[in-house]
């Protein structure tokens, strides 16, 4: 066990005394991620390369400190948030694009890489990264592999363990090790598909093979307003149904129209209950044709309005609204609480009212915006978490949305992960027997919970005894 | 057959009594593949069942194999099991939400099944073409794909909730009935070819797809350049044959990229016909080297048939007799070349010397690890993976 001074010290001896930051204000600016809670840093370290990874982490192991990864900290459910005194090993630093192979389509990028920047430096060949969280200026592809996140066009593309095909990670041992591979059904155990999405308990990423998807040739875009939600939620279920696969199919409420169009002035209409944006992509025979049918489906269900982008300024400026959406509520309240559940897509309305429901009852302000396509909803609330006992409300509304939708057949999180958030709220949802696999799989990784212990799985998820996460150790 | 005394590779010494034995015989499936001879079947209605069958054969140390509809037994390590146990009876279509586009299946359906009832909704799990006999849940233990990977990804994309019989005897379900899920740690997709190693896969729920109306096979020259100017085809094959590109979409796009492909389209998907040599490999290579392992196939076995998938990186082949020199010389090429050569299938003793999987994963220590965690006693498909996993 080392001092805390000793700590800092073997750090720096890894990777140099520029790169190991333990003032105060360091700690406090690395306590969070961009949800609503934060935790105790005991120092923060920027390694440039795996060898030097595999140091610290050999380093935190020695000390008895628990290592947390974290990219740009864009997370929302406290996944980069230390519980107990950690090393926060910030993988920013390792953002280069270390090769790529046009014609395989894939790319070895290092963690830090941002996923915009991916996509943009890509696009000369045509090529881009498919997972599209609302974060991507800044979230890192570390980061995606960490939680599987999300976006708008996971909805025909699939989330982000899709388009991962390998992933280079430290252990909780300090090894290097490389699960999947570039060839198609790498032999073995399908590591790789755990360790995506497994938010840095079972290995550091330094190193990510990824899949890159052929840009389409042509794109549509629509823009759907209706009187109510209803009309709005009928005409997802209707398209879905119909045999469309759009690119995506995105659903804002009123009250999140009124805050985006407010910010970024996209021609949103404002006098809508609800607004689609729906958008096709694929070859360009195609495309007219699947527009045309989703602006009929639209019509028959009554929509106000339907407005087809024009060129690409507009429909970018229709996807900036969208994008948009986080930064548009900050007007309104300085804090944000912003849920991720997933119900089947055709339980939407009438879990949709139910949350509205619960937003009443507790007084809360409610705006909506949701990739509706994949029935993956995201209620926002916004706050002020200044007022004595406002974020316990919020918190309280927000475990009962969470119950309607694993009521109506759903899950706890589609794209933001459990992080500390909602791992308490896991045996709504598994039996004993289910948690106890998952942590004899997470067991298997990290045995002696090196790496950011206490997320995912609530206490107690191992059915027989386990030593205790070595943080906890005397 | 139990032998006393026996090396199973699982270590198993056990007997079983004769009382076992008559109960055994008695829940034997009235039909099973001719591979598992005389040992004992045991045929789970439930997966509650199979998990009991699992904690059985945990405290007694029996080794137990897994089998649906027999299609890939000869896949991965030979085990020597004292007990089979078969999904016959777990052969029933949960529940299929058409408008969710989701299906729940137990493992013993078969997939040609499946396919046929979601057929008639115009959706498809998208699994293999040309199953034979194959179940869903063979498909997804053995992590088969069929050949529309290339536009949809492989099975394991597809795979959002798996019920399993751990081979420490409880039922676990891992995943959710929805399309997007983050919920805990993935034991689903992990499921996916994980060869039983882990226990039974009882039953799953499989996203599924909307099938467009349109569908062309355009037969083409050259099948590199062919996947190079055409916007995502379902696949582009190349056989002993020739070469085609697989169309999807609007009735109208299919027949714009037909006429862009140069080529005259045929209505429809043909795909072709499993390859049925006694011997069978695939060689997984990146898609870049796609074109050179065909390359050094055809030049190391003229003669054989073979089905290539560009773009995806995968091509198998069949060899009447072993000419375990020309076999080495494919695997040594493919490993060469970052990829790997499997055996699919081979007669016992026929490749001497040879591993059925080649050189084993990077993550050695993490796989026996998990292997560990969920099957703790070393009783199910003991030797199936890599390393005598």
């Amino acid at each position: 066990m080392l001092r805390p001074m000793d700590l800092i010290a073997a750090l720096e001896g890894v990777v140099g005394s520029d790169r190991v930051r333990a003032h105060p204000l360091d700690r406090r600016v690395f306590a969070k991620d961009a949800g609503v809670k934060d935790g105790p840093v005991a120092a923060v370290v920027f390694p440039e390369s795996a060898e030097e990874t595999a140091g610290c982490v050999r380093v935190a192991r020695a000390a008895g400190v628990p290592v947390v990864p974290r990219g740009a900290g864009t997370g929302l459910a406290g996944g980069a948030v230390p519980i107990e005194p950690s090393v926060m090993v910030v993988m920013t630093r390792m953002n280069r694009i270390v090769e790529v192979d046009e014609q395989s389509r894939t790319a070895w990028v290092g963690p830090g890489v941002i996923n915009l920047d991916l996509s943009r430096d890509l696009a000369s060949t045509g090529l881009h990264f498919a997972p599209d969280p609302s974060s991507q200026q800044s979230c890192t592809i570390g980061g995606n592999v960490g939680t599987n996140a999300g976006g708008p066009h996971c909805l025909a593309e699939g989330t982000t363990v899709a388009h991962i095909l390998a992933v280079e990670m430290v252990t909780a041992d300090g090894d290097i090790v490389i699960v999947g591979g570039d060839h198609p059904d790498p032999v073995g155990l399908d590591l790789r598909a755990v360790v995506v999405g497994s938010e840095g308990t079972m290995g550091v990423t330094t190193r990510v093979l990824v899949k890159l998807t052929e840009n389409p040739p042509a794109v549509r875009t629509l823009l759907i307003g209706f009187a109510t939600v209803e009309d709005a939620a009928a005409t997802v279920s209707e398209v879905i149904a119909s045999g469309l696969v759009p690119a995506a199919l995105e659903m804002m409420d009123r009250a999140m129209v009124r805050a985006v169009e407010n910010y970024v002035h996209a021609g949103y209409p404002t006098d809508a209950a609800a607004v689609l944006l729906a958008e096709v992509a694929g070859h360009a025979v195609g495309v007219d044709a699947e527009a045309d049918m989703i602006a009929r489906i639209a019509a028959d269900n009554d929509a106000t309005m339907v407005r087809l982008a024009q060129n690409d300024a507009e429909r970018a400026l229709l996807w900036k609204g969208r994008k948009s959406a986080f930064g548009a509520i900050a007007q309104s309240a300085p804090d944000y609480y912003l849920h991720d559940t997933v119900v089947p897509r055709t339980r939407l309305v009438e879990v949709l009212s139910q949350i509205y429901e619960i937003g009443e009852r507790y007084g809360i302000a409610l705006l909506n915006v949701f990739h509706a396509g994949d029935g993956n909803l995201h209620p926002l609330v916004s706050f002020d978490a200044a007022v004595p006992g406002e974020l316990d409300r919020v918190m309280a509304a927000a475990t009962e949305m969470v119950r309607v939708s694993i009521e109506a057949g759903g899950s706890l999180s589609g794209e933001h992960g459990i992080g500390m958030e909602k791992r308490d709220l896991m045996g709504l949802v598994f039996g004993p027997d289910d948690l106890d696999a998952q942590a004899r799989l997470r067991e298997a990784f990290d045995p002696d919970g090196v790496l950011n212990p206490g997320k995912i799985l609530p206490e107690g998820s191992r059915c027989f005894d386990r030593a205790p996460t070595i943080g906890a150790a005397p | 057959m139990l032998r006393p005394g026996a090396d199973h590779r699982g270590g198993s010494v056990t007997t079983l009594d004769a009382a076992t034995r008559r109960l055994l015989e008695r829940l034997r499936p009235e039909s099973v593949p001719p591979e598992v001879g005389d040992v004992p079947v045991v045929a789970p209605r439930r997966v509650e069942e199979a998990a009991e069958v699992l904690a059985f054969a945990g405290d007694r140390g029996l080794v137990v194999g897994f089998v649906g509809g027999g299609t890939q037994l000869d896949l991965g390590g030979r085990i020597e099991p004292d007990v089979w146990v078969s999904t016959a009876a777990l052969n029933r279509i949960v529940d299929h939400q058409v408008e969710d586009l989701t299906l729940v299946v137990q493992a013993g359906v078969p997939v040609a099944d499946v396919e046929a009832l979601l057929a008639d909704h115009a959706q498809s799990a998208i699994l293999p073409e040309t199953p034979g006999a194959a179940t869903v849940g063979g498909v997804v233990a053995a992590g088969v794909s069929g050949y529309r990977r290339l536009r949809y990804g492989p099975t394991r994309d597809r795979v959002l909730e798996v019920v399993l019989a751990t081979g420490y005897g409880k039922v676990v379900r891992a995943g959710g009935r929805v399309v997007k899920n983050v919920t805990g740690y993935d034991l689903s997709r992990l499921a996916v070819g994980s060869m039983g190693a882990l226990g039974l896969i009882g039953e799953v729920c499989l996203k599924l797809w909307p099938i467009p109306r349109g569908a062309a096979t355009v037969a083409v020259d050259d099948p590199e350049g062919a996947l190079a100017e055409t916007y995502r085809p379902l696949a582009v094959l190349e056989t002993e044959d020739g070469s085609a590109v697989y169309l999807t979409g609007t009735p109208e796009q299919v027949a714009a990229q037909t006429e862009e492909l140069g080529g005259v389209g045929e209505p429809g998907h043909r795909w072709p016909d499993p390859i049925d040599s006694p011997m069978r490999f695939s060689v997984r290579v990146t898609p870049r080297h796609l074109a050179g392992a065909v390359r050094m196939i055809r030049a190391a076995f003229p003669e054989a048939p073979l089905r290539a998938q560009h773009g995806v990186g995968e091509v198998t082949f069949g060899v009447e007799a072993c000419d375990l020199e020309r076999v080495v010389a494919v695997r040594h090429w493919a490993e060469g070349h970052g990829g790997a050569m499997v055996i699919l299938a081979a007669s016992a003793g026929s490749l001497p010397g040879m591993d059925p999987w080649g050189a084993p994963p990077a993550a050695h220590g993490l796989q026996v690890r998990v292997k560990e965690a969920f099957d703790p006693h070393r009783i199910c498909n003991p030797g199936k993976l890599p390393g005598g996993l």
